[in-house]
């Protein structure tokens, strides 16, 4: 790297004659990259201490919402209480293992509360990792149909009952992940087909492929006897209801992997941001990114799906919040998203379980009190800001 | 020796040799190409200049040139290789890319758009990663060339259209590139700007022998800046040649299928092209 001087536009061969240069092209630039290094503090950008800093703080604050929503519900536990049964441990012996307390926190909401926390957290991460594929801050696996997609894969299972269950696991995540898939490629083509930047394409586009994915689910609990159809509504209206450990743990799996997928290629996704075009010039393998972004976003909204059912914006208003006070960059945005959703809809749930005690509300219907104002407002101030 | 006598002895960056591309499904594509047998040989440290009406293929040479687009018949070689036997993020740490416009729809700073250019340079076998020192200094070292050192902080939906484009460009220094690629790098700006970039584009050129190939509807700026322009018409080379070569009466009339006239910019004496009354 050669330094700048102001006399060299005149060495120009054709007899260019040198234009006087603008202020801060006269001014001699550093002249090595050693000495760039000085001002390097100045380019802020993310460092570990930073992102483990922040993941951790998170972290905590999601544990500590954890403990404080396992003490209400129909049955209030007191704080102190809560501490002391978390003490014992899920395998207490003696008269403790029968106290009401002990089996409502260990057996019910431990589980529940848990569950509620590895969803909500999921449907962010995955809601922030369709953002940055789509270019779209409004995307959100419930909105653009993903996860109606994947409600019509488990129901076809449910109602058909092909085969539920393999080495003794639910094999209905399996189906929820393939009707994700599908979902997210039709979504993917129509959002690629209208250009770069049509934000209403792809919202229009996810209703109607909503709308669709509905109807046929409707139509195949018309088929279904009216038992199991009964069931089928109240699940798809979302609902954390009833998990017990096992299941948990099964799920837990599933959503580690794909968050961890997710963060894997979180500089990847910045750069998806710029459009595909961009992302390749500067040296991503676009089709191969993406085919893993899709599979991990797919099994993590397959999976939440199966075992909870539809669940809405908690996929775009949590990397949202997050964006404005984390910034951008994906490497924070996922993680922080994922403690964020967990956090929320760890509170959202607790609410759903006692405003109207004992009668539950679907926590889906929750989120999409709280969430769809926020998703109007954003729509409305987004288009004020492509027309100005 | 300046460093321009010097990289003029280097390999030649690209050797496009009779590509032709079209859009869509194979069959379809080579029947009606938006670009057929193109062949060019792009010198060590020029500035070449792709010309030609809309819809010629000059974007479309550029984006093969980056292999963003994958020709259907003929070769491209970037350095002596074969252009398919290159992985991505080599090919993105000897050529940059600017592109006609850069829209972002996320609260990006600046540096950190400028730090996505050390994303080839990255060695990543687990994990997101993270920038390293030289990464920074690098960055900052693009970001004081193109003067916005001090927007580091600001967000790149919050700057104008002048400073964006400055700092996409600074990004694609941060790639420490060979060659440079730009579509259309004025197009947006208005003429304040538009100088501003030019000479940027030919200081670059001038100083560090960095080649650069950009496409431009404006026929003056490119005379004024370019080594060696490329006409295209409707996806074939119509004329390739120096400023005074190319920009000539009858072939830009022929090209552009309009009445041209073309005189001596009074400043430094390059050809001039108006359109009469």
């Amino acid at each position: 790297m050669t330094s700048v001087t102001s006399h060299s536009g005149k060495a120009h061969a054709g007899g260019t004659p040198a234009l006087p240069a603008p202020g801060f092209l006269s001014r001699p630039a550093p002249a090595s990259v050693a000495e760039g290094a000085r001002h390097a503090q100045a380019v802020a950008t993310l460092s570990p201490i930073k992102w483990f800093g922040v993941s951790g703080a998170l972290g905590a604050l999601a544990f500590v919402t954890f403990v404080a929503c396992l003490g209400f519900g129909t049955e209030t536990i007191s704080f102190a209480n809560v501490a002391t049964l978390l003490a014992q441990g899920p395998f207490a012996e003696g008269e403790i293992q029968n106290a009401p307390h002990y089996i409502i926190l260990w057996q019910v909401r431990i589980p529940r509360v848990l569950l509620a926390f590895m969803v909500g957290g999921s449907l962010a991460a995955v809601g922030a990792s369709l953002q940055a594929l789509l270019r779209n801050p409004l995307a959100d696996p419930y909105v653009i149909g993903i996860s109606s997609g994947a409600a019509l894969g488990a129901a076809v299972a449910v109602l058909f009952g092909i085969g539920l269950s393999m080495f003794g696991l639910s094999v209905l995540p399996f189906y929820a992940f393939l009707g994700a898939l599908v979902a997210l490629l039709i979504v993917y083509r129509i959002a690629v087909s209208y250009g770069s930047f049509s934000i209403h394409t792809l919202l229009l586009g996810g209703v109607v492929l909503n709308a669709i994915f509905s109807a046929l689910i409707l139509f195949l609990t018309t088929l279904a006897d009216p038992y199991k159809a009964s069931g089928m509504y109240a699940w798809l209206m979302g609902s954390l209801t009833g998990p017990d450990f096992s299941t948990v743990l099964i799920l837990a799996v599933y959503l580690f992997l794909g968050v961890a997928v997710l963060i894997s290629q979180a500089s990847a996704l910045n750069l998806l941001t710029l459009g595909e075009e961009a992302a390749r010039s500067l040296g991503v393998e676009v089709e191969r990114v993406k085919r893993v972004l899709f599979a991990a976003a797919a099994l993590l909204t397959g999976s939440v799906v199966a075992f909870s059912g539809l669940i809405g914006f908690v996929g775009l208003i949590v990397p949202h919040a997050v964006r404005l006070v984390f910034g951008a960059d994906h490497r924070l945005l996922l993680i922080a998203s994922g403690m964020v959703g967990g956090i929320f809809l760890m509170l959202a749930d607790t609410l759903a379980r006692t405003l109207l005690s004992p009668t539950e509300i679907p926590v889906g219907v929750v989120t999409a009190l709280v969430g769809g104002p926020v998703f109007l407002y954003l729509l409305v101030r987004q288009r004020r800001s492509i027309v100005a | 020796m300046s460093a321009r006598s010097e990289t003029l002895n280097r390999q030649s960056p690209f050797v496009v040799d009779a590509v032709t591309f079209g859009f869509g499904r194979k069959e379809t594509a080579v029947q009606s190409p938006v670009l057929k047998h193109v062949s060019l040989a792009i010198a060590s440290g020029e500035v070449l200049g792709i010309l030609g009406p809309n819809g010629s293929g000059k974007s479309t040479l550029l984006k093969i040139l980056m292999r963003i687009l994958v020709p259907q018949q003929g070769r491209v070689e970037l350095f002596g290789q074969p252009h398919d036997a290159v992985a991505q993020a080599e090919i993105a740490r000897r050529v940059a890319f600017v592109p006609q416009e850069t829209q972002q729809a996320f609260p990006f700073t600046i540096s950190e758009m400028v730090l996505m250019g050390r994303y080839p340079h990255h060695n990543r076998t687990w994990g997101p990663g993270w920038e390293s020192s030289e990464d920074r200094a690098v960055a900052m070292q693009a970001m004081s060339d193109l003067g916005v050192a001090h927007l580091g902080g600001r967000l790149i939906t919050n700057v104008s259209g002048g400073e964006r484009q400055r700092a996409v460009i600074a990004r694609a220094l941060a790639q420490e590139p060979e060659v440079l690629l730009l579509d259309e790098p004025t197009a947006f700006l208005d003429l304040h700007h538009q100088l501003e970039i030019a000479r940027i584009i030919r200081r670059l050129n001038q100083e560090r022998g960095l080649t650069v190939v950009l496409v431009s509807h404006d026929l003056n700026l490119a005379s004024q800046y370019c080594d060696r322009l490329l006409l295209l018409r409707e996806g074939e080379i119509a004329a390739v040649g120096s400023p005074e070569e190319v920009i000539a009466g009858e072939s830009l009339e022929r090209v552009y299928d309009c009445p041209v006239l073309v005189d001596r910019h009074p400043q430094s004496g390059m050809p001039r092209v108006t359109l009469p009354v």
